[in-house]
């Protein structure tokens, strides 16, 4: 039943892309509640004041709103991409604060031509699973190495400064962690075969 | 570099923060249409999502969706018909039912002003009129006492006005009640009030004509009335 579940809501969401493209403001009340929790937590964490949360979380929503008609609706993964954009928003706020140097291609990052053959795969609503699961398997290091590149878009350069530790460490430690994570995730999406 | 020496730097790329020279070399593969690195990066993509997909945290505020929804150029229709229509309308409403509450206030302030002015003015016309007529007797009183009241009295065979002054602030519960005393005794003739300046204009009509005998006296009773006075006359006026 489960799988049924998951494939009638990945169906959904390539249909709100089509609605959103036509400018439905019910697909984006649809969208919102769909991953607006989502969205809103992840900028949270990573900014770490409510106020500026729910600023960045309308941000990210009214930037998806407006470059939806982008997005191959057939079979692009809207929340790959809105989660992209929300992390985005969140390192251009911390950039804007002086947190963050500017060393990323923050728009080479979220353009919706990238998500666009991803697939409405129903494993992706049960990734997230996966991944949490395949963290808590790292060391301690290998975690904040992962979570200072996700969530503070930190170089392995600084990576290395911010741990006190030599950069051919922290390499190491990621390409580790990266395998270790890629052979948790689910086999079909290990072989690239989600499409 | 081949494919797999890559594989590791493909969740960095994802997240544009692979430094060089494998930036570059990741691009140099996507640009030839490396099949290997395009998977390993449509991969590393799902990973990224599944990592912020992951936190936890609290909810976002209920306000956040209206706002967002509101900056993307307007409510959905549903949400319009059912939340700012009921608003609208309990406004609407509570807006016309204050109008009307308001207008029949005021409405039944200006009846009973307006029916208080004429019913001044009707008596203020009875009472010139009587002073006018021809066979009106008038009779001063108070004049060379030592304290006030003061005033006069106007005696008609269809009526008897009074009009005094310095008449004194009855007590709290007291009002002034004019007397018609005919063979010595008392007949109530009507109560009045005096203004704040202790000015009073009383006007009378008796059932029967009074005689050039009578008096008129003015107590301070009860403010219900007396069928006899119970008080020293504050005005004695002699026909």
């Amino acid at each position: 039943m489960l799988p049924l579940i998951l494939a009638v809501l990945a169906k959904g969401d390539g249909d709100l892309l089509a609605r959103l493209q036509r400018r439905d403001a019910q697909a984006l009340s649809e969208l919102y509640d769909r991953y607006g929790g989502m969205v809103y937590r992840l900028i949270l964490r990573m900014v770490r004041d409510t106020g500026t949360a729910e600023d960045l979380t309308q941000e990210t929503f009214l930037r998806v709103w407006n470059r939806a008609a982008g997005f191959d609706s057939d079979r692009g993964a809207v929340g790959p991409w809105l989660l992209a954009v929300a992390r985005n928003r969140a390192i251009d706020y911390l950039r804007s604060r002086g947190v963050r140097a500017e060393i990323m291609e923050l728009n080479e990052t979220e353009n919706p031509a990238l998500f666009a053959t991803m697939g409405g795969d129903p494993l992706h609503f049960d990734l997230a699973r996966h991944v949490k699961r395949a963290l808590e398997l790292l060391t301690a290091q290998q975690r904040e190495a992962i979570e200072l590149a996700y969530f503070e878009g930190m170089s392995q350069t600084e990576i290395a400064a911010r741990m006190g530790q030599p950069l051919g460490t922290v390499k190491t430690w990621m390409r580790r962690a990266l395998e270790q994570m890629r052979e948790a995730l689910p086999s079909a999406l290990a072989r690239g075969e989600a499409r | 570099m081949n494919c797999d020496e890559l594989r590791p730097d493909y969740l960095l790329y994802a997240l544009g923060t692979l430094e060089e020279p494998e930036r570059s070399e990741v691009r140099a593969h996507l640009a030839r249409g490396c099949e290997n690195c395009t998977a390993g990066l449509k991969e590393a993509r799902l990973m990224a999502y599944g990592l912020g997909a992951e936190v936890g945290g609290p909810e976002p505020p209920r306000r956040l969706k209206l706002r967002i929804l509101a900056a993307a150029g307007g409510l959905p229709e549903e949400r319009w018909s059912w939340f700012t229509a009921l608003v609208t309308l309990a406004v609407s409403a509570a807006v016309v039912l204050g109008l009307v509450i308001n207008y029949e206030r005021r409405e039944a302030r200006l009846r009973s002003e307006i029916a208080h002015n004429v019913s001044e003015v009707g008596a203020l016309r009875e009472a010139l009129a009587l002073i006018q007529a021809p066979d009106t007797r008038e009779v001063t009183f108070g004049t060379g006492q030592p304290t006030p009241p003061r005033g006069r009295v106007f005696v008609h065979p269809t009526g008897v006005l009074l009009v005094a002054s310095h008449l004194p602030a009855p007590a709290e519960g007291k009002t002034y009640e004019m007397w018609i005393i005919h063979g010595g005794k008392p007949a109530p003739a009507g109560l009045f009030r005096s203004d704040q300046q202790g000015n009073a204009i009383h006007l009378y009509h008796p059932p029967a004509a009074v005689a050039p005998s009578d008096v008129v006296a003015v107590t301070l009773e009860n403010a219900a009335g007396v069928d006899a006075p119970t008080s020293t006359p504050v005005i004695i006026a002699p026909f």
